[in-house]
């Protein structure tokens, strides 16, 4: 559990010696994280540089991009020749936030940036990328510790033509490599592809990957579409940040230690009814924690062919139907392939792939208690996206589940359900305490930002997209892993 | 309730008269005067004007922020010491700077519900009285020991250990109040400085606004027209003070322009546009339009609506009065350009100029009050006509009943029908009322 150079690099003698000597060690920077639930401004008194907006047409983006930094409590500092797009100055008005202007060629001294936003959506050529060396380049070294890079830009599949789709595409290059570049200080780069006319879906991804709750998420591209909702309900689309799972139940499953239990606390913290579901055995983790978030604690085994039902039955009876989910339970069983037993193949085929599909077919049915606009939110691993060597069960497995999701989001979307999976990469938990000190620290440090993440990090990750802000993301995998370089 | 156009209470509560004392910097002539002697002097100098026959009074309505700990019921304190009947109940409300307009509401709001007809409400304040607090973990260290089911029984290793709890020494000096935002650990000169900066507010405009500020005041005092509105304080050595000490009449906008900022290095309010730590009182006589009838006095205003709201503490402070204003404004059934005045207590120049910008943005509208249109533009000229809180003073409770008698009495003096006021406070309240002339 315990990260030494992780410790040693919060003690400024400790780094400031480590530098002198030349160690060979790579110490991480300790991560800002949130505390508490969700703020009305995630962003307070943050200074953002935004680009994009130089000579180059109007952007779709630019209203939505003022609006929500502005009411996140952020100052744009808008990098241009001098001319400020009007939607910053009139949302800078009504927020007390006036952008100011960022000439590149005549920075301020002493520029400090919380984060850096670049609309790339107006790029269609690679003489257009040319945009983003000119306004990363003189600016990147001005980002403070556990800065943030948010990138906007469009699907490439959606492209009106293959040079447009290329310039789109190259986008996600950048990205991820500028996350590899910027991880020792504990920044994050990540991009949001957004569909034509999904603008007003933005604001929750683009608070989200600004705020301290994506502290371990980088590199990752997510798809914004319209998907969900029908054009009156985007019109209407106004969702609620703060305190934003109010009513709403919650179903936890796993939810007795690590990843679960973090996750259950935060969604009670925005508002939600969680109710926790464990097995039998754990029944006194699982009382304590649904006692100390006054949520409702349910013992069942989640491979037990009679669970389905129960789950189904006591959220449609006791709770009044479901609207979050999340498929958190799942096991190990290690073993080369040539090595392993029948029964663990089919033990972690049962709970990690099975369970999911036979809960959700009970949840979804006609009669089922998942309500309309609900979530839908399934762990997957790092391992599902880039195998492991003794995991030949579990990484197919979390490779299922992302293929189970992707196609699930199409039969829900419909019902304004959306349905995400989460990919964590090395968590500090129970699961990775017990691996072989040599193999746990290569996995902690193959990563951009050096560290292994926090069940909380996860937990955030989940808690995001279990909010109405989250409406746009459906059928996405997104990786909450700091940038393993393992399967990127 | 605040009274709409739509429904009207069964009887209207008037503002017949008002008094204050005059304002004095803390910690100056009003130095043996503490909260209860300061309100005891206005109330006191309001029964003797006004000639109100004392078995008339129903109550007192009195506010306050430093209240004195031994006797925080200052309105109850006031009336034992006047020797008024037994029968005046009183009680004392705090609401940060915004106390005095609420005792006052609390009282039209008890007379036009036909709890009492004659009511005096107001509220005071004296900072060179504020008691120095005993930091808390001195309490906590020591009270067991002295205090607690153990008392008398501690030995010399408990003694020792009560010791190392207290180190270090400087943690449990007695402290000199701030005004300091609890939640956000802030001086609220830091808030104002920060909404300066947010709502480009220069330097020269709160110059400029603290001049003017001046000037107003100082002219108002020079013509007389505060001679109504304030009654002569004597000290216990004897010495009277007449007249408000802070104001400068001979201030420039070049003289202010010299002052060091005070808050921030770089920032831009100074002591010439912040309003000081002031000692003072004021109070007024409110009663129901028929007993005001009967008892032959002149009714001069009425409450057409007010509103209280709050913000968050950590955004912009002080910006209360900016959503509370057009709700008040919307609870009587105006608009801003009915207002034939306005009179927004000055904490800061900054902040009053701020709210000014937001209530002047259409996008402030939009995105804030849900309206399509901005609140308005307030002609310097009907804005607070005989100075504000950066001239005369602030003493926290007495400010409201300040800002009411000087608007009920200019909207008598001049014939305009509606005024309308604005008040911040800390915590992140704004406070507002609608005044409507009482004998149109």
């Amino acid at each position: 559990m315990n990260d030494i150079l992780l410790q040693l690099g919060k003690n400024p003698q400790a780094r400031r010696l480590v530098k002198t000597l030349g160690l060979p060690l790579p110490i991480p920077q300790a991560l800002a994280r949130a505390k508490g639930p969700m703020e009305e401004r995630p962003l307070h008194d943050y200074e953002i540089a935004v680009g994009g907006y130089a000579g180059a047409g109007e952007s779709a983006l630019i209203e939505v991009l003022a609006k929500t930094l502005t009411q996140a409590g952020a100052t744009p500092l808008v990098v241009g020749d001098a001319h400020i797009p009007p939607a910053f100055l009139a949302h800078g008005d009504a927020w007390g936030r006036p952008p100011r202007g960022l000439l590149l060629d005549a920075l301020p001294d002493k520029l400090r940036l919380d984060a850096m936003v670049f609309d790339a959506t107006q790029i269609t050529d690679a003489a257009g990328l040319r945009s983003l060396y000119e306004f990363f380049h003189p600016l990147v070294r001005s980002l403070r510790k556990c800065g943030r890079v948010v990138l906007l830009a469009r699907p490439p599949g959606l492209a009106r033509s293959p040079e447009v789709a290329g310039a789109q595409a190259a986008i996600e290059g950048f990205c991820r490599s500028l996350g590899k570049e910027l991880g020792k200080a504990g920044t994050t780069a990540n991009v949001l592809f957004v569909e034509e006319s999904a603008e007003p879906l933005v604001p929750g991804p683009l608070r989200f990957l600004l705020s301290k709750r994506s502290a371990f998420i980088s590199g990752q591209p997510l798809h914004v579409s319209t998907r969900t909702l029908d054009d009156e309900g985007l019109a209407a689309f106004e969702p609620a940040f703060v305190r934003s799972l109010e009513g709403k139940v919650a179903l936890v499953t796993g939810a007795a230690r690590g990843i679960g239990r973090a996750t259950a606390k935060l969604l009670a913290d925005e508002g939600a009814h969680v109710v926790c579901l464990d097995r039998p055995a754990d029944d006194e983790l699982l009382s304590a924690i649904a006692l100390e978030i006054g949520g409702t604690p349910l013992l069942a085994d989640v491979s037990d062919p009679e669970t389905p039902a129960l789950i189904a039955k006591t959220l449609r009876e006791d709770h009044g139907g479901v609207d979050i989910v999340v498929h958190n339970a799942g096991i190990t069983r290690d073993k080369t392939l040539a090595r392993m037993s029948p029964e663990h193949w089919d033990q972690v085929f049962s709970i990690n792939l099975n369970a999911i599909a036979r809960i959700t077919d009970a949840l979804i049915a006609d009669d089922g208690p998942l309500l309309d606009d609900g979530r839908v939110i399934v762990l997957s691993s790092i391992a599902g996206v880039a195998g492991n060597l003794g995991q030949t069960n579990y990484a197919a497995t979390k490779a299922g589940v992302i293929g189970y999701v992707r196609r699930l989001a199409d039969e829900l979307d419909g019902r304004g359900v959306t349905v995400n999976a989460i990919a964590p990469g090395f968590i500090e938990t129970r699961l990775t305490a017990a691996i072989p000190v040599m193999i746990r620290e290569v996995g902690r440090r193959l990563s951009s930002l050096g560290q292994g993440g926090l069940p909380r990090d996860i937990g955030d990750a989940i808690t995001f997209l279990a909010t109405p802000g989250s409406q746009g993301l459906t059928g996405n995998v997104l990786r909450v892993c700091g940038q393993s370089f393992v399967g990127s | 309730m605040p009274v709409s156009k739509q429904d009207q209470p069964k009887q209207r509560a008037v503002i017949v008269s008002g008094v204050r004392t005059p304002f004095v910097k803390a910690f100056a002539e009003y130095l043996p005067l503490d909260t209860i002697a300061l309100g005891g002097a206005a109330v006191s100098a309001l029964l003797k004007r006004t000639e109100l026959p004392r078995r008339e009074l129903d109550s007192i309505v009195w506010g306050g922020v430093i209240l004195p700990s031994a006797a925080p019921n200052v309105g109850r304190e006031i009336a034992l010491d006047l020797g008024l009947p037994p029968s005046v109940e009183a009680m004392t409300c705090t609401r940060a700077c915004a106390s005095g307009l609420q005792a006052i509401t609390l009282a039209v709001a008890a007379i036009e519900r036909g709890e009492a007809d004659v009511v005096i409400a107001g509220g005071s304040d004296s900072t060179s009285n504020a008691e120095l607090k005993i930091p808390q973990k001195l309490v906590r260290a020591l009270g067991p020991m002295m205090m607690g089911p153990n008392k008398g029984k501690a030995t010399p290793r408990d003694m020792l250990g009560v010791l190392s709890q207290l180190m270090p020494i400087t943690e449990i000096m007695p402290r000199i109040p701030r005004i300091v935002e609890r939640t956000t650990g802030e001086l609220m000169g830091e808030s104002a400085e920060k909404m300066a900066v947010r709502n480009e507010i220069s330097r020269q405009a709160q110059d400029e606004f603290a001049a003017r500020s001046h000037h107003r005041a100082a002219e108002a005092i020079a013509s007389g027209r505060f001679r109504d509105e304030i009654a002569p304080v004597e000290t216990p050595s004897g010495k009277w003070v007449h007249q408000d000490t802070i104001v400068r009449g001979d201030t420039s906008v070049e003289k202010l322009a010299k002052l060091r900022p005070v808050f921030s290095k770089t920032g831009s309010l100074t002591a010439g546009n912040s309003s000081s730590l002031t000692d003072g009182a004021a109070a007024v006589l409110l009663m129901s339009e028929a007993k005001a009838k009967a008892l032959g006095y002149t009714p001069l205003a009425r409450f057409a609506s007010w509103s209280y709201v709050g913000c968050d503490p950590a955004d912009q402070l002080l910006m209360g009065p900016a959503l509370a204003m057009p709700q008040a404004l919307a609870r009587a059934g105006y608009e801003l350009s009915d207002m034939e005045l306005v009179d927004m207590h000055e904490a800061f120049a900054a902040q009053v100029l701020s709210v000014l910008s937001m209530l002047a943005s259409t996008n402030f509208a939009n995105a804030r009050l849900g309206r399509d249109k901005a609140v308005g533009e307030i002609d310097p000229a009907i804005l607070n006509v005989h100075g504000g809180s950066v001239a005369l003073g602030h003493p926290f409770g007495a400010t409201g009943a300040r800002m009411v008698t000087t608007v009920a009495n200019e909207l008598h003096s001049t014939g305009k029908a509606f005024a309308l006021l604005g008040v911040c406070a800390a915590g992140g309240l704004g406070a507002a009322a609608v005044l409507e002339n009482a004998g149109l």
